[in-house]
């Protein structure tokens, strides 16, 4: 299931910023987004929305850290240990 | 609609006492020995007479004028119209005016990465005078078209009002912007000299665009010269290469001068065909329309701060500049208002004691989104208004400012480019009812024309009087032809906008968003035709395209941009075409310029004259009623639109 939510992370990014570079730019699940300039905060606003619709999911802003999703590796990990979290809608 | 029982705002009577508009109100009745009892009899009395508001106005607001003046207006044709034609005027030394004070602050320049850079009214006006002193001795003269691609940082102050002390024309645009839409923009002026930061920073990272300026400075053959806005200006054989710190090292001149008409600034308002509009807008229209918004309508004065979140690609950025003129400090903010931490903008409001914060729909509600809740966060104790422009302030935004920004007004404004100001503004004195806009622009007559045939309560916004900010034209339209059909043809008499304008029982306004082809997106202004040309440049494969805005309320700024492609025949759009048109469009033209949905189609809208109709699928995909589905010969294309998997739901036709 990581593999599945791994590309669809991906394929956001590609949609919405690097468009067809996501992969490229990412060399690693743990490289961070804000440093390697992958999503600024607006786009990770932008992201947690998208993540939400999906997967039918209510993020605590609280949360809403780089601790949590500042790269791929944290995304997965809090998407998929979420109580509400049970796969794409 | 329903109708809320109470607004979200009322100013205290202590506010309305000692606010400027009051004090201006009074003014005209002591001038005029009538009485002005509420804010629509002012209003009233400003169009109606609009020559003796115009002259009061100029009187009471003391700004440093020469020359006569009288008259006030000549003609009363609107397109034709001019004001103050005998009086004279330094767009300058009003700005920089030593009346505010010279100890005191008039500028801090903030960023992502460095300390801030703080100015005060004497060192403004000492640097920009010697910059002024640098450019003459360049050649640069009254009615050069000076140019800068530049960061909103202090030096691209001093660059602008150092070129519009010597009589040149400025012109300038993001770092961010394409090399196609930056020569578009700039090739038709013949600018005599290009100001350009090299690189720009962004969330942490420094950009360079020094590529992008050699491929601009060899597209631009007038250049004479240019100069870097930071370290090193970008190799341009034949041309002189300087650093504005060498021109800072010259002697000051004395400002001069100029008709109050002299050509002050160049805007451009992309639209549906054609390259840009470059709309050429005077000194002294300028210089009064923007103090008349910000001492009336923003009640701006020498003890407040302003921020407005922008970049020098958006007129906001010279409407801020003005604010100098109000003995106002500006604050400029350059990069990510989201890095390093999420709320680095609002951490600057509170560092900085802003009093008045400009921004925009998207930032609001990303704020909302990202759960900040700055009353709880910081202190903001200083802040008095949040002003809002760029695309439509919904209601329930105006609900999270009062709940969880503070009790303040919250002012949307709304005008654009075309005019470099406003036509509905805030109003220290009035109240604030949640989506709408507090009251029309003192001396402007704005009116709705509604279409009879259309529901809905908004209509067409127009202009049906004469006004000072009026643009003098279009550069390179002698005969006033492109400036006539672009404004005045469709209703003739009027100025028409392009925005849909419902009037409220209040007294204040609804936009309902651009009744032309034009899109806004995220707050940014994009014609058409830049996609269209980005596209036959560097995407072979489609052989036509339709942008079209779509309303999408859970996007920032409340639309979404939608492409539907025609392909030449070969394989149907697949997801590494759709990428590829997204990436050529983001490094063609700007991020902005992406769409969010790209959909083939195998027919466009077309009228029977052969006519691509954007307006039927701009009202099938916004849920409108269509106008006239007669008039379209191939009207199954609207019935295949609405199919379409990609655009599905769409509205339900109101």
């Amino acid at each position: 299931m990581s593999a599945a939510l791994r590309q669809l992370i991906i394929d956001w990014l590609d949609d919405n910023y690097h468009f067809g570079e996501a992969a490229r730019l990412i060399t690693s699940d743990d490289q961070s987004f804000l440093k390697g300039g992958i999503l600024d905060s607006l786009g990770f606003v932008q992201l947690i929305l998208h993540l939400e619709k999906t997967f039918r999911i209510k993020i605590n802003r609280k949360e809403l850290s780089p601790k949590n999703f500042d790269s791929l590796a944290k995304i997965i990990t809090y998407v998929t240990s979420h109580p509400q979290y049970r796969g794409p809608a | 609609m329903s109708v809320p029982l109470s607004p979200l705002y009322t100013p205290p009577p202590e506010v309305v006492a000692r606010s400027q508009m009051t004090a201006f109100t009074r003014f005209c009745e002591q001038a005029t020995g009538r009485r002005f009892d509420d804010y629509a009899a002012l209003h009233a009395f400003s169009i109606e007479e609009l020559r003796t508001f115009w002259a009061l106005y100029l009187e009471w607001s003391q700004l440093g004028v020469g020359g006569s003046r009288d008259p006030v207006c000549v003609g009363d044709d609107i397109e034709k119209a001019r004001f103050f034609p005998a009086t004279e005027l330094s767009y300058v030394d009003s700005l920089l005016d030593p009346r505010w004070g010279d100890k005191r602050p008039a500028l801090t320049a903030c960023s992502e990465e460095r300390a801030p850079v703080r100015l005060s009214r004497a060192e403004l006006r000492a640097q920009v005078l010697a910059v002024a002193g640098g450019l003459r001795a360049l050649g640069v003269g009254p009615g050069d078209r000076v140019v800068a691609v530049a960061a909103n940082r202090a030096e691209s102050v001093l660059a602008c009002l150092a070129s519009a002390a010597l009589g040149a024309t400025w012109s300038s645009a993001a770092p961010d912007l394409g090399t196609g839409p930056l020569t578009d923009r700039f090739r038709p002026l013949e600018p005599a000299l290009l100001f350009a930061h090299s690189s720009y920073i962004y969330q942490g990272a420094a950009r360079s665009i020094a590529d992008r300026l050699v491929e601009l400075s060899a597209a631009l053959p007038s250049l004479r010269a240019l100069v870097a806005l930071d370290a090193e200006p970008p190799p341009a054989p034949g041309r002189i290469r300087v650093t504005i710190a060498d021109l800072l090292a010259h002697a000051p001149i004395t400002p001069p001068r100029f008709p109050f008409n002299h050509p002050l600034f160049i805007l451009f308002s992309s639209g549906t065909t054609g390259a840009p509009k470059c709309i050429v807008h005077g000194a002294g229209g300028t210089l009064v329309e923007h103090t008349k918004e910000h001492r009336l309508h923003g009640d701006l004065g020498p003890d407040d701060k302003l921020l407005f979140q922008t970049s020098c690609g958006w007129m906001m950025w010279n409407w801020q500049l003005s604010a100098l003129a109000s003995g106002t400090e500006i604050v400029l903010y350059d990069g990510s208002v989201s890095y390093p931490e999420p709320d680095t903008l609002l951490r600057v409001v509170e560092r900085e004691r802003v009093t008045v914060l400009g921004t925009s729909p998207a930032y609001l509600q990303y704020c909302r989104d990202a759960g900040i809740v700055p009353r709880e966060h910081f202190d903001l104790s200083r802040l008095r208004a949040l002003q809002s422009t760029g695309s439509i302030l919904r209601d329930d935004l105006f609900v999270w400012v009062r709940d969880q920004v503070g009790p303040i007004p919250v002012q949307s404004i709304s005008g654009g480019t075309d005019i470099i100001g406003c036509f509905l503004l805030g109003n220290p004195n009035l109240p604030v009812w949640p989506g709408e806009l507090q009251c029309k622009s003192l001396g402007l007559d704005v009116r709705a024309l509604r279409d009879p045939s259309l529901p809905g309560p908004a209509g067409e916004l127009v202009c049906a009087r004469p006004f000072p900010s009026c643009p003098l034209g279009l550069y390179d339209d002698a005969e006033g032809q492109r400036f006539h059909e672009a404004y005045f043809a469709q209703n003739p008499g009027f100025w028409t906008h392009g925005d849909f304008l419902e009037l409220c029982a209040s007294g204040g306004a609804r936009i309902h968003g651009r009744s032309d082809g034009v899109l806004n997106i995220r707050g940014i202004r994009i014609g058409p035709a830049e996609i269209y040309r980005a596209l036959a440049a560097g995407v072979p494969e489609v052989a036509e395209a339709m942008a079209i805005e779509q309303t999408a309320p859970a996007e920032p700024g409340g639309s979404r941009l939608v492409l539907l492609v025609l392909l030449r025949p070969g394989p149907p759009l697949d997801r590494a075409l759709t990428l590829r048109i997204k990436k050529e469009l983001a490094q063609r033209c700007s991020l902005a310029h992406v769409p969010a949905v790209v959909a083939e189609v195998h027919d466009l809208p077309t009228t029977h004259s052969g006519k691509r109709s954007e307006r039927a699928a701009r009202d099938l995909l916004n849920g409108r009623r269509l106008a006239n589905r007669a008039a379209l010969r191939n009207p199954e294309s609207l019935d295949a639109l609405a199919q379409h998997p990609a655009l599905s739901p769409l509205p339900e036709p109101g």
